[in-house]
């Protein structure tokens, strides 16, 4: 479905001299200032899958997304997105994916939310009748009749980030991007967008490429991570895969009889109750709990090590 | 009480280097202005024996870069300031500063239009030469006339801001009252050449003062008492000016307090 | 064909859309049209007033400048109905706007064309379609053609020209000082007959920025004049042509330029 190669996109800027003079010098001297936001990165995605593509502040995501949909034209590489090349085929793509930016709301500011759906309809060609059934389902899917009246500018992040999903899935593209969509929402609004996307891709078997920094979005909704950093790709493979291969140890935490609490790394393939016997004998234990490494220390592991 | 003045001041300053590309773009369009207006009047006076309204070509000229200079460097920015302020609510802070609201506007003003001056420093020989000005007779009286017709604009422009209180939106307005106080201050053409009751609404108008007045003094159109008169009415005007802005003030504040509430 | 329908069906619903948002900040559109009016009517003034006193602009008559006016005059509304968000490229380009805008399946430019309607221009072209027939000189019907068509293509003049600086905000550059002051030159020495600016002005202002061919050219047509122009006569009478030319070639920079739109950091 999406078959990304060598992928690259380089940021030239004209660069900006600082003094009293320095707009002049900006606008005479010819020097740029570059910056590889993407940097050679590869993967592909098959129909139907749900992939977290995950990193930091500023690794590239945004920009990959921007690629995807065509926006931006990349420095070089390969982008193929059903066939078709983004940037040069760039309306034929926008008809074949759903877009939503968390940071940025793609609906009409000063319209009642209908509005904004009723334009993107037309926008994307749905003939009247399809219109009502998809509107209909947006409705129950996402709750959406309590503000459809409502002025965009007036909705909470919350809402308005329903607002958006409902736009992008309106016209049932194949594929949806979305670019951190719960940043900022509270519990239940995150609990709701997640529900959301886990349901689209259920029942219309839609492939999403959801970019976040929320690991807790990545556990709820992938099964595989594509982990960038500085433009690069750090892993790309299954979230269990990505556990058993970077796991920190598990570790033994026993709190001892005069309330000291100690850790104990679990060696690889020592059996468990013959460490408790080990550390039972030469300390008094009071209690003990074992403790599994998570996806978070797995992923700062990994950072960590790109770092050196 | 003057610290926090001065520096409003140099915001208003700073503010105009901010947008310098723009500005630069405005100094080349100010001398590509009064080059057009030399070259049409020239064209309107050539084989014509006697001087009409008693303005020689060259005065005429002088004239007219005249007010374009001083009406360029005098721009009223701070309707669109107060405009983008009241709309952001950021205006708060300003009312809450212990210097009232309108000294801090008219000190942002002052900087904006010391910065513009500076800005239009190496313009301003190109546009004497263009113009073909040269020194006037009375020095005193075009100082005088000058500064009493900034401080008009000035108080022109603080009295659309309050009205900002009121409409929450001034954009408009600032961009009409810009083009109407341009005519009428007779960038293009001189007041005495207005006909019938159109000169007799531009001579009843205060906007006169910011153009025309100063400019005609310096190139001698008017002289002796007439200046003398002219400075009268312009401290008439500032007179009347203060009662008015600090009348409508005084509702104005009362009513952003309670919006603010 | 079905393709340019759709264009104008989506840009008609777009364009009601902004209007119904518009809307909601009324005051400010009746000042905006209003202060429309003023800036052309003052400029018209200004000619007004001068004529009072003298008899003739470089040796036209006040009918002829009248006439010449209402030509500029209403190419420039025809040119700024629809294209008048073209202005606010730069903000569009700053604030991601664009990026919006890129997401759907209509061409960039009709979307942004939709995203505002001139209203405030909707006086200057009431001005101008006033002038142009008060002042109309007798003229047979293929004359008459041949106005429509130069209004028509004084305005892509305009367009294009616009077009072509605007494309430059994609590469966010601050265009904003030079389309400024590239209006600003269109609608001030655009009204005048071209013989008053002398050789050199007039060169600049047919050859490099070919404000002349807006309302000055044509004009000179039907008024008889071609033999004071510096442009040779069948050019004069193919003047309407040079706007398609023109806007096309700003178009096509419009597009590569597109290309190089490098959306903004967040
Ligand atoms: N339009 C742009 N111009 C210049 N630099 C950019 C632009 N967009 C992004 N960048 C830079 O590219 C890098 C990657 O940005 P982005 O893709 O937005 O990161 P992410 O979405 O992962 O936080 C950052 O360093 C950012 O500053
Ligand atoms: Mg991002």
């Amino acid at each position: 479905m999406i078959r990304v190669e060598s992928l690259t996109k380089v940021f030239r800027r004209p660069h900006t001299f600082s003094g009293p003079l320095g707009p002049l010098r900006t606008l005479l001297t010819r020097r740029y200032d570059e910056r590889t936001a993407v940097d050679g990165v590869s993967f592909e995605i098959s129909a139907g899958e749900i992939v977290g593509y995950l990193g930091p502040n500023g690794a590239g995501k945004s920009t990959t997304v921007k690629m995807l949909t065509g926006i931006l034209t990349p420095t070089s590489g390969l982008i193929e997105v059903d066939g078709r090349v983004p940037w040069r085929d760039r309306e034929a793509n926008a008809r074949a994916v759903g877009v939503v930016f968390g940071q940025r709301s793609q609906l009409w500011w000063d319209l009642p939310l209908i509005d904004s759906l009723r334009l993107v309809g037309d926008l994307y060609d749905v003939p009247a009748a399809r219109f009502a059934g998809s509107l209909r389902r947006m409705c129950d899917l996402l709750g959406l009749d309590d503000f459809l009246q409502t002025p965009v500018r007036q909705l909470s992040l919350g809402q308005r980030m329903r607002g958006d999903l409902a736009a992008a899935m309106l016209y049932d593209p194949p594929i949806l991007y979305l670019d951190e969509p719960t940043v900022g929402l509270d519990v239940m609004a995150k609990q709701a967008v997640r529900e959301f996307i886990a349901e689209t891709n259920r029942l219309g078997r839609t492939t999403v490429v959801l970019t976040t920094h929320d690991l807790a979005d990545v556990e709820a909704l992938c099964e595989r991570i594509i982990l960038i950093d500085k433009g690069r790709v750090l892993y790309d493979g299954g979230i269990d895969d990505l556990v058993t291969a970077y796991a920190p140890p598990r570790r033994l935490v026993v709190e001892l009889a005069d309330d000291e609490t100690r850790t104990f790394e679990i060696a690889a393939g020592r059996p468990i109750p013959e460490l408790i016997a080990q550390v039972a004998a030469e300390h008094p234990i009071r209690d003990l709990s074992i403790r599994e490494p998570d996806l978070e220390g797995v992923i700062t592991r990994i950072y960590a090590e790109s770092e050196r | 009480m003057i610290r926090p003045l001065a520096g409003m001041a140099r915001v208003g300053m700073r503010f105009q280097f901010a947008y310098r590309s723009d500005v630069i773009m405005s100094v080349v369009a100010l001398v590509a202005q009064v080059f057009l207006l030399r070259m049409v009047w020239t064209s309107l006076y050539s084989g014509r024996e006697s001087d009409p309204r008693g303005l020689t070509l060259e005065a005429l000229l002088a004239y007219l870069s005249l007010a374009n200079l001083q009406a360029f460097v005098t721009t009223p920015i701070i309707p669109m300031i107060a405009h983008f302020r009241i709309r952001t609510g950021t205006v708060f802070f300003d009312l809450s500063r212990p210097t009232g609201y309108l000294p801090q506007m008219a000190a942002f003003q002052a900087g904006h239009t010391a910065g513009g001056l500076l800005m239009l420093a190496p313009a301003i020989p190109v546009v004497l030469l263009v113009g073909t000005i040269t020194p006037t007779e009375h020095p005193i009286g075009y100082a005088a006339t000058l500064a009493l017709g900034y401080v008009i604009s000035v108080m022109m422009s603080l009295l659309i801001c309050v009205i900002g209180f009121w409409t929450l939106e001034t954009g408009a307005i600032s961009l009409l009252y810009r083009l109407v106080s341009h005519f009428f201050a007779g960038t293009m053409v001189p007041l005495s050449f207005f006909p019938g009751a159109l000169g007799v609404l531009a001579d009843a108008l205060p906007f006169k003062y910011m153009g025309y007045v100063p400019a005609a003094v310096y190139v001698g159109q008017l002289s002796g008492g007439q200046i003398g008169r002219a400075v009268a009415v312009e401290i008439g005007w500032i007179a009347a000016l203060a009662g008015v802005l600090w009348a409508i003030w005084r509702r104005a504040h009362h009513k952003v307090v309670i919006q603010g509430g | 064909m079905a393709e340019v329908v759709r264009a104008l069906r989506l840009y008609w619903r777009l364009q009601r859309a902004a209007m119904r948002g518009a809307l909601q900040y009324r005051l400010n559109l009746v000042i905006g049209i209003a202060a429309g009016v003023a800036y052309q009517g003052s400029g018209f003034a200004f000619v007004w007033v001068v004529m009072h006193t003298f008899p003739a602009v470089g040796g036209w008559s006040l009918r002829e400048i009248a006439f010449l006016y209402g030509m500029r005059l209403t190419a420039h509304a025809l040119y700024v109905l629809p294209f008048s968000s073209l202005i606010g490229l730069d903000w569009l380009v700053r604030e991601g706007e664009l990026d919006r805008v890129l997401l759907r399946p209509l061409n960039p430019l009709v979307q942004i064309m939709a995203k505002r309607l001139g209203v405030g221009q909707l006086g200057d072209l009431l001005a101008g379609l006033v002038l142009l027939v008060v002042a109309l000189p007798p003229l047979g019907p293929a004359s008459i053609l041949f106005c429509l068509a130069a209004v028509v293509g004084g305005a892509l003049v305009e367009a294009a020209v616009s077009l072509a600086l605007a494309s430059l905000a994609l590469r966010t550059w601050n265009t904003l000082g030079v389309r400024a002051f590239a209006d600003d030159l269109f609608s001030k020495f655009g009204s005048y007959p071209m013989s008053v600016f002398g050789g050199a002005a007039q060169w600049a202002l047919t050859f490099v920025l070919p404000v002349a061919f807006v309302a000055y050219v044509p004009a000179s047509v039907l008024l008889d004049r071609t033999g004071e122009l510096n442009v040779p006569a069948p050019v004069a009478y193919g003047s309407p042509l040079l706007g398609v030319a023109l806007f096309a070639l700003a178009y096509r920079i419009w597009s590569r330029q597109l290309r190089h739109y490098q959306s903004t950091g967040t």
